[in-house]
């Protein structure tokens, strides 16, 4: 179980520029529940992420991973059991590394880096089977370096890279925004699969109204800093893309816009 | 084209390499017992040390060994680079030049080091300590094929004349760069006979020429007069030295004449011109065959010359005891304007 | 011939520097100028125990420590005070000119009388009469070779593909749940081990330590990182550190054939030409994330 507890996010503290973006937030997220959510741009969705991943920290206010405080908890040792995938398909992978050596990096997460050989050959058919299943030729060029992959194909490896590893939770950051509507299907696909055959806790913010109907059992909308709609399980189920849309532009002139 | 590109600078080095491989062997058999060809490696430019080339050739010249006629020089100049320094040196051996003249410490090494097992003799100039640089024993005597000479500062004589003139001075300053192994050196020897002389010697060490502004307020501020050593740094920032002591009208000596052309009060110094000819001399001994170099202990200046320069002594308010103004070999009677050392 | 060797010894010991510089400059993607300093270093940790009697091979790794240190150093003033790169680097070769001044205990140490790792009992024992001018050469030709086949291994083990993983996407390193300011720290000292290596084996070549000697390192060290990536960049089979070792080599020709072709006084211009010509081929940089 994943919470929030009041939290005060404010950027630019102390200037005249100071913006306050949570005040006084608050979330629950439940074991193996798939969160799908939406909201106009700075409606505060990714610095949510950014706040339970701790990419930043929270003027006041808790995080808690199962019981546990994480607020003061750094990044990487969060990611111990988190996931991310991000907006841009080039920041989950290494451009420069051969596919093999990615998986391989990937493939070692939660365990030492020291001075083993980095590609364990036993493991090399485990990693041709998980590209086989992206159905995108990546396993038959294992030894090409993930800099020359499309766009598409890099966001599928940076999925599987991040659920390689046994973890608890997967952060998706808008992961289909920069890509085509065919890989994008593609790819929220085999999200939805892997999620399902793990049993992950997943918050995947999304701009596509779509994907946040059909997939993901809870459905939260943002505005300002605040949850301002939030539907789970059958109430999801009975919720269609009209009745988003709706929301979305009562929300949106509101703001004047 | 970028692989052509990269094609043509390849092929262009190569070409060049293989140019400079040819002019090697034209040099070699040019070579004959009546001319020479001699290696001059400098190891930075500077002033003092152009000087020191300058005498070079000069005293090769008296001694009936002229460039153009029975001499070929080939010059090069390291940049401060000890890299470079090295290459250069490996450069004259392979060209298997008669004689390696070189000028300043690193380059003297170098040139000892990459000479050591060719049979090539090694003079050089414008080493303060060849001791302690391990290019001669403790007796003076050479450690190998090399020899050469000092520019040592003749300190017991500058304190006997600082003493003349400011008999009643207490506090001598001193300034240095740290990383000058010729200035720690001189430091030292000024700190052992200061005493003798009735001065306590206050030391201010600098690392980069950024820092000679606030060292000299500072020790302006603690002492009666001020001497110089040789150190490159302190000496091409003279000009800031002397305005703020002038102002202060606190008296500087230098340590050789260049110094006193450009405002220093006095000087029981160095003529790096001189100590060229007679390290000229000491080659073109070698290069006629008379003695070789491993025979000759290193040389250091034979007198040094008193230098005074009138004007500085009249603005200060100073006057200049007979006995001195007497034996001066050159006095001034105007600041040369800051032109640093060069000539 | 002598002129070959000479080019050949010079780029050798360069080369070992030069594999340092493109741990950090190609690798970590971290100007690192500590360089200038540990190069010294090197030299200066080599002299002070050389003059003391030390065996000149232990010279090696101890030197190698040294910079070690100094590369942790630098990677604790970046990583844990937030300094920028570029200064962390500046603000350690600064400090170690000082370093250097303490452990060397002057500025100019000279060798000349000393056993080195080019000249012992041991070597005068084993190499025959004939292959006596070519000692220095085998010997560097040896150091070069093994530092590369080592860094090569290296970056092939989990520690390695970590190290390669943070210069390409730091990002991607925090995911693993990895600190990434710890993974530079670790390839900075890596980098500076090496370069003090250099700095201790040209040390031994030229017989003395000098302090000023390691100012402008890090330019020769990037220009043969940049000479060699940019003449190798389509040949695939060709390692990237070999191609480092060989464009250290071709730089060290260049400055040769500038010394034997061009007035004394022409020297850095013809370098920094030189350098702009490389730069300008090589202007095609792999784009990175941010």
């Amino acid at each position: 179980m994943l919470e929030l507890k009041g939290i005060h996010k404010y950027y630019n503290p102390g200037t005249v520029n100071e913006m306050c973006l949570f005040d006084d937030f608050g979330l629950q997220i439940g074991k193996g529940e798939f969160v799908s959510v939406v909201g106009s741009n700075g409606s505060g969705k990714t610095s949510m992420l950014n706040l339970i991943c701790g990419s930043i920290s929270p003027e006041k206010g808790s995080i808690l991973m199962d019981g546990k405080d994480i607020t003061k908890e750094k990044e990487h040792k969060r990611n111990l059991r988190i996931g991310r995938v991000y907006q841009n398909p080039a920041m989950g992978t290494c451009p420069s590394m051969t596919i093999l050596e990615n998986m391989a990096l990937a493939d070692n997460k939660g365990k030492m880096y020291g001075l083993l050989r980095g590609t364990n050959k036993n493991r090399i058919s485990y990693y041709r089977e998980q590209l086989s299943r992206l159905n995108l030729g990546l396993e038959d060029k294992m030894s090409v370096k993930v800099g020359v992959l499309s766009g598409g194909q890099r966001q599928a490896m940076a999925l599987l890279m991040s659920t390689m590893t046994p973890i608890d939770y997967l952060i998706l950051d808008e992961h289909t925004a920069a890509l085509d509507p065919k890989t994008a299907d593609l790819i929220m696909e085999l999200t939805d699969q892997i999620i399902k055959e793990k049993n992950l806790t997943t918050i995947m913010v999304t701009h596509n109204l779509r994907y946040a109907v059909e997939y993901g059992n809870r459905l939260l909308m943002m505005h300002q800093g605040k949850i301002v709609l939030d539907k789970k399980k059958d109430e999801k189920e009975a919720t269609s893309i009209d009745d988003i849309l709706t929301m979305f532009n009562e929300i949106s002139i509101e703001c004047g816009n | 084209m970028k692989k052509r590109v990269l094609a043509a600078v390849l092929a262009t080095m190569m070409a060049a390499t293989m140019m400079a491989g040819c002019g090697k062997s034209e040099t070699k058999s040019e070579a004959k017992k009546d001319s020479y060809t001699i290696g001059i490696e400098q190891f930075a430019e500077h002033g003092s040390l152009d000087n020191c080339r300058e005498g070079f050739l000069k005293g090769l010249e008296d001694e009936g060994i002229k460039e153009g006629k029975n001499l070929k020089i080939k010059y090069k100049n390291a940049a401060a680079d000890m890299g470079t320094a090295g290459q250069i040196s490996d450069s004259f051996v392979s060209d298997k030049v008669d004689l390696i003249c070189a000028i300043a410490t690193p380059s003297a090494q170098s040139a000892y080091n990459a000479a050591m097992d060719k049979d090539i003799p090694v003079i050089y100039t414008a080493v303060t300590d060849p001791v302690s640089a391990e290019l001669a024993d403790k007796d003076g005597e050479a450690v190998g094929n090399t020899t050469g000479t000092s520019d040592k500062l003749p300190i017991k004589e500058q304190l006997e004349m600082i003493r003349k003139m400011l008999p009643d001075a207490k506090k001598i300053g001193i300034m240095y760069t740290t990383s000058e192994a010729n200035s720690v050196s001189a430091i030292k020897e000024y700190e052992s006979l200061a005493k003798d002389y009735g001065f306590i010697l206050v030391k201010k060490g600098i690392s980069t020429t950024a820092d000679v502004s606030l060292a000299a307020d500072d020790l302006l501020s603690k002492v009666e007069c001020i001497t110089n050593l040789t150190d490159n740094t302190v000496v091409s920032s003279l000009p800031t030295i002397l305005d703020k002591a002038n102002a202060k009208k606190i008296p500087v000596f230098g340590s050789e004449i260049e110094q006193v052309k450009l405002g220093c009060l006095a000087a029981e110094g160095l003529d790096y011109i001189a100590l060229g000819e007679q390290t000229g001399k000491m080659a073109a001994q070698v290069l006629k065959g008379e003695k070789k170099a491993e025979e000759m202990n290193y040389e250091t200046i034979k007198k040094p010359g008193f230098y005074v320069n009138k004007k500085v002594a009249s603005n200060l308010g100073i006057k200049v005891p007979d006995e001195l103004s007497k034996s001066a070999v050159e006095s001034f009677d105007e600041i040369t304007a800051s032109k640093k050392t060069e000539k | 011939m002598d002129f070959i060797i000479t080019i050949l010894e010079q780029g050798l010991i360069y080369a070992i520097l030069a594999l340092g510089v493109y741990i950090t400059y190609k690798i970590l993607d971290f100007p690192d100028l500590t360089v200038d300093g540990s190069f010294p270093l090197g030299a200066a940790v080599t002299a002070a125990l050389i003059t003391r009697g030390m065996n000149p091979y232990l010279t090696l790794p101890v030197s190698f420590l040294a910079g070690v240190l100094a590369g942790i150093c630098t990677g604790l003033i970046h990583v844990k005070c937030k300094v920028r790169d570029l200064l962390s680097g500046i603000i350690m070769m600064t400090a170690l000119w000082t370093v250097n001044l303490y452990i060397a205990g002057t500025a100019n140490v000279p060798l000349f009388s000393r056993d080195s790792i080019f000249k012992n009992d041991f070597l005068i024992g084993i190499v025959p009469e004939s292959m006596k001018s070519y000692v220095t050469l085998i010997v560097v030709l040896i150091l070069a070779v093994v530092c590369k086949i080592i860094l090569d291994l290296y970056m092939n083990t989990k520690s390695g593909y970590l190290l390669r993983a943070v210069g390409d996407n730091e990002t991607v390193v925090t995911a693993l749940a990895k600190d990434q300011g710890n993974v530079k720290i670790l390839g900075l000292a890596i980098a500076n081990g090496l370069v003090s290596l250099a700095g201790c084996v040209f040390a031994q070549e030229e017989r003395v330590f000098e302090i000023s000697m390691g100012t402008g390192a890090i330019v020769i060290g990037l220009a043969s990182v940049i000479i060699g990536t940019s003449i190798f960049k389509k040949i695939s089979f060709v390692k990237t550190t070999t191609a480092v070792i060989i464009g250290s080599i071709i730089y060290k020709a260049c400055v040769a054939v500038a010394i034997r072709n061009f007035e004394p006084q022409a020297m850095k211009l013809i370098t920094a030409v030189l350098f702009l010509i490389i730069l300008v081929i090589s202007m095609e940089r792999k784009t990175k994330v941010k």
